[in-house]
């Protein structure tokens, strides 16, 4: 093979650093812009929550267009719904947000346009971008001058990558101001609907209603466990403070390891007539408090700025790395032919599992509920609160002796493997009936061994009772449920483990065993000395994956006993899917992930420690 | 030549084991008998005592247990889910098995590392997070929910790897003297002749997402998205104590999987044993 004279001019290699500047240049934006995404997307919620506190102003009898009008001025547009209007409550329309207020004549349209007056891009961020910006492009100039360092150009990287990681810093820091800010005017809207709801003659309760949900109010106060959208933290810490005559419009509270606004103003008796007896005692002042939870807590834009300036910051190394070979062109080809062909894997395995295996660590440390939008750092809590957890063990423990199905399935298995060897058109047809279970639906396979381990009716009690046996509680008791899930994947899995053995057996040489026999040795000789330790590895490979998968077994449990009967089938992924999908507890549920994979990953370090490490002396 | 008089010399020991491996695979094939001669029987039926086989067979139990529920609309689902996951397995896992075997690159073994390790993280860890993730951008109860996540793999990729270290370069070389580039030797040269391997590695995918349960039951929602593991799992729950209808459900579900195994063993077992052998 004769190698062409190698290039040194012109062609890819010149480009590469302004691929490098593209990169950057790409992150920046990224950053920038998710930042004011989520600016522009909390202004948006906010905007159709201010309109449904007018739609709930219009329907206050006495209050109607004044009161809109009063709340939002100039804002908010009034259009009469035509008569043949089906049309739905509510309608996004661009820039505003129409609400239909309940079935009221006339019906009508309350349109709110977005609070006009902020620039959405976060400020003071976009110079220092501007700046990194013109920083590569001179790097770029100087780099297309000079020859290609020979070396890894680490500074560069890190210089980018700090970069990268400032613009993402004081871009949070920008979108969490801006955050606070419409958290505070979101709040006082609330406060003046309230207070215009009042003064045209709406009690107390409506009042907070018609400042919208998700607002603490007197009666939930009364009841903290009422308002589900209010954590009783908050409306404890709201009650405990001080009665106040008129307090600033707005404050801040900390509960739960979250920030809230709170708002408190003091409402006069309401001016319509009584409706009790004429006697009863003149009403006193109502104090109404408000908790919002912060739009910086609900919008916070801290996990896509962190991925997209990690991104960035790896796809500027990748670059970079191909900057020593650009001396090597042919060396920088292959190079990135190769990444060309590894983009679509690599990108995948980024995105869907390295990204999410940090997220999960992130999760871990927050307390984090499905349905709440606040997910306060909580540290290792989650980690005490699982380590505490005996209903956590105990499923640790009932997956570590489920695990024992493995030797016993592979004894099985290798005794079905040496049935099967040598004879070829039996073990085609056998092969079929012992595989099928590994690769068939779980599903069904659990179904039908319900089905076939069913107490009353099942075949199984039904042929031990034509022995006289009487009928076993296979599944229904807690002292046997799990060794009949056992059984059954022991049945699962030796088809598949049969076929691996198979393999392995037909890798150890035919002499050895003639030889052998010369030697005048047993076929249990055979077996201890030539079989055995020729399937070492196939062993080995059997035994680490059966025990990594048995760690993760869920469809059985999740169709046949639902971690029952008391809790004795409930094995680790079972308890995970169930903390996380039913009880809502992502935090606690990644902790135990978490958990789980360092037990996984233990038990595999011991199997290494120990067989392989013994091989390797033997 | 060996071989024959080795296997004639064992001969002798046929008869007993020829017995026993039938006894083996008439244990592991019994569910799946009783599964179907539990679905012809009448719904009462099977509750009468030392019953085995149907009276009757009552073959209106299958086109009653499979219209109770959109079936139908189930295996598309898995069909199509299974069919995106395969074209994107074998997409991602031969042009990346191809770069690891073929290719000389700067951190390639570091890199084929750590792709590596990710087959020791249990997939429990990684659920939560793309769970988050599909629902942030809104893909909860969708195709492209249910796919996105799934379209590469490890084992895959080391598969392909493995296959194409052991194809002969000489091919590959020739094409490059005629001027080739690498995704041109790649598509007309390596990829044709890793045809065996593509087979192996597509009949695994397409298996492994038929038989995926608990990624598609936390993504989907409604009826129409469920793929026939879940389906199966609701109908279960529904149809308590109907075992017909259940058992009905569970050989069609059975049937379409064992037919692919019947026509496709020899690609199992080689995949098996490259991944076993190393």
């Amino acid at each position: 093979m004769s190698r062409p004279p190698e290039r040194t001019d012109g062609g890819l290699p010149a480009f590469l650093p302004a691929i490098v500047t593209v990169a950057f240049t790409a992150g920046l934006a990224v950053i920038l812009l998710s930042a004011a995404a989520s600016v522009n997307g909390a202004r948006e919620r906010a905007t159709k929550n201010v309109a449904r506190m007018a739609a709930n102003l219009w329907e206050i009898p006495g209050a109607g267009a004044d009161a809109v009008a009063q709340l939002l001025g100039e804002r908010a547009t009034i259009e009469a719904v035509p008569a043949d209007g089906g049309a739905p409550r509510t309608r996004t329309e661009p820039g505003a947000y129409g609400y239909r207020p309940g079935a009221l004549d006339p019906s009508v349209w309350i349109a709110v346009a977005s609070d006009p007056d902020r620039a959405p891009p976060p400020r003071p961020t976009t110079p220092l971008a501007l700046l990194g910006i013109l920083l590569m492009i001179a790097w770029t100039a100087r780099r297309r001058r000079r020859p290609p360092p020979p070396r890894y150009p680490a500074a560069t990287l890190l210089l980018a990558a700090a970069f990268l990681a400032l613009v993402a810093l004081l871009a949070a820091r920008r979108a969490h101001h801006e955050l606070e800010a419409i958290s505070a005017a979101h709040l006082a809207h609330g406060i003046r609907a309230a207070e215009i709801a009042v003064t045209s003659g709406a009690d107390p309760t409506r009042a907070a209603r018609a400042a919208g949900l998700p607002w603490g109010t007197t009666a939930a106060l009364a009841d903290p466990a009422r308002l589900w959208t209010m954590p009783r933290a908050v409306s404890e810490a709201i009650a405990a403070l001080p009665p106040p005559l008129r307090t600033a419009p707005t404050s801040t509270l900390q509960a739960g390891g979250a920030t809230y606004h709170i708002a408190q103003t003091t409402l006069p008796p309401n001016t319509a007539p009584p409706t009790q007896s004429p006697t009863a005692p003149t009403p006193a002042p109502t104090t109404l408090h408000l908790a919002l939870l912060g739009y910086e807590e609900t919008a916070s834009p801290t996990v896509p700025l962190t991925a997209a300036s990690a991104g960035s910051t790896l796809l500027v190394a990748i670059i970079l790395s191909l900057l020593p070979l650009s001396a090597r062109p042919r060396a920088l080809r292959r190079t990135l032919a190769a990444w060309g062909f590894l983009a679509p894997a690599a990108t995948l395995l980024l995105v869907f599992t390295f990204g999410p295996l940090l997220f999960s660590l992130w999760i871990s440390l927050q307390e984090w509920h499905l349905v709440d939008p606040a997910h306060p750092f909580a540290g290792l809590d989650n980690y005490r609160n699982i380590i505490l957890d005996t209903a956590w063990w105990s499923s640790i423990r009932n997956t570590a002796v489920f695990t024992l199905h493995v030797p016993l399935a592979m004894a099985v298995a290798l005794a079905l493997a040496l049935l099967t060897q040598g004879s070829r058109r039996a073990v085609r047809w056998a092969r079929l009936a012992l595989f099928l279970p590994s690769i068939t639906s779980v599903v069904a396979i659990a179904v039908v061994w319900k089905w076939l381990l069913n107490d009353g009716y099942g075949l199984v009690n039904q042929l031990l009772a034509r022995a006289g046996i009487g009928p076993v509680p296979w599944l229904t008791s807690p002292d046997t449920a799990l060794a009949s899930l056992m059984l059954i994947s022991v049945w699962m899995v030796v088809g598949y483990q049969m076929v691996v053995f198979q393999a392995g057996l037909a890798a150890i040489p035919r002499d050895w065993y003639d030889a052998a026999r010369v030697d005048g040795a047993g076929p249990l000789q055979r077996f201890r000395h030539i079989t055995l330790p020729g399937l070492r590895h196939t062993l080995f490979f059997v035994l680490v994956t059966s025990v990594i998968g048995s760690f993760q077994v869920f469809g059985l449990v999740y169709v046949m006993t639902e971690g029952g009967p008391l809790g004795a089938t409930d094995v680790a992924v079972y308890h995970i899917y169930r903390e996380a999908w039913e009880f809502l507890r992502f935090g606690n549920a990644a902790a135990m992930s978490w958990v789980l994979f360092a037990v996984v990953f233990a038990a595999t370090w011991l199997h290494f420690r120990f067989l392989e490490g013994r091989r390797a002396h033997a | 030549m060996r071989n024959r008089s080795a296997s004639f010399a064992r001969a002798r020991a046929a008869p007993a084991r020829a017995a026993l491996l039938v006894l083996a695979c008439a244990a592991m094939a019994a569910p799946f008998l009783w599964m179907a001669a539990t679905s012809l029987m009448g719904q009462l039926e099977v509750f009468a005592s030392a019953r085995i086989l149907p009276e009757t067979p009552l073959w209106s139990n299958y086109p009653e247990a499979l219209t109770a529920q959109p079936f139908a609309r189930y295996f598309l689902n898995s069909l199509v889910f299974s069919v995106a996951v395969v074209a994107g397995q074998v997409g991602t896992a031969t042009a990346a098995g191809y770069a690891f075997a073929r290719i000389d690159f700067p951190g390639r073994d570091r890199l084929f590392m750590l792709f590596l390790a990710t087959m020791m993280v249990p997939a429990v860890i990684v659920l939560i997070p793309r769970f988050l993730m599909i629902d942030a951008l809104g893909w909860i109860d969708s195709y492209q929910g249910l796919i996105s996540t799934e379209l590469v793999s490890v084992w895959g990729i080391f598969l392909m790897r493995q296959y194409f270290r052991t194809v002969p370069r000489e091919l590959e070389d020739a094409a490059r003297v005629d001027g080739a580039g690498p995704w041109r030797i790649f598509r007309s040269v390596a990829l044709p002749l890793a045809r065996p391997a593509v087979a192996t590695l597509a009949l695994f995918a397409f298996i492994d997402a038929w038989k995926n349960l608990l990624w598609p039951l936390l993504v989907t929602r409604s009826m129409e998205m469920r793929v026939v593991e879940v389906g199966i799992a609701a109908f279960h729950s529904t149809y308590e104590i109907n075992w017909p209808y259940q058992m009905a459900a569970g050989v069609v579900a059975v049937l379409p999987i064992a037919l692919l195994f019947l026509f496709t063993q020899r690609y199992f077992v080689r995949g098996i044993q490259l991944e076993g052998i190393r």
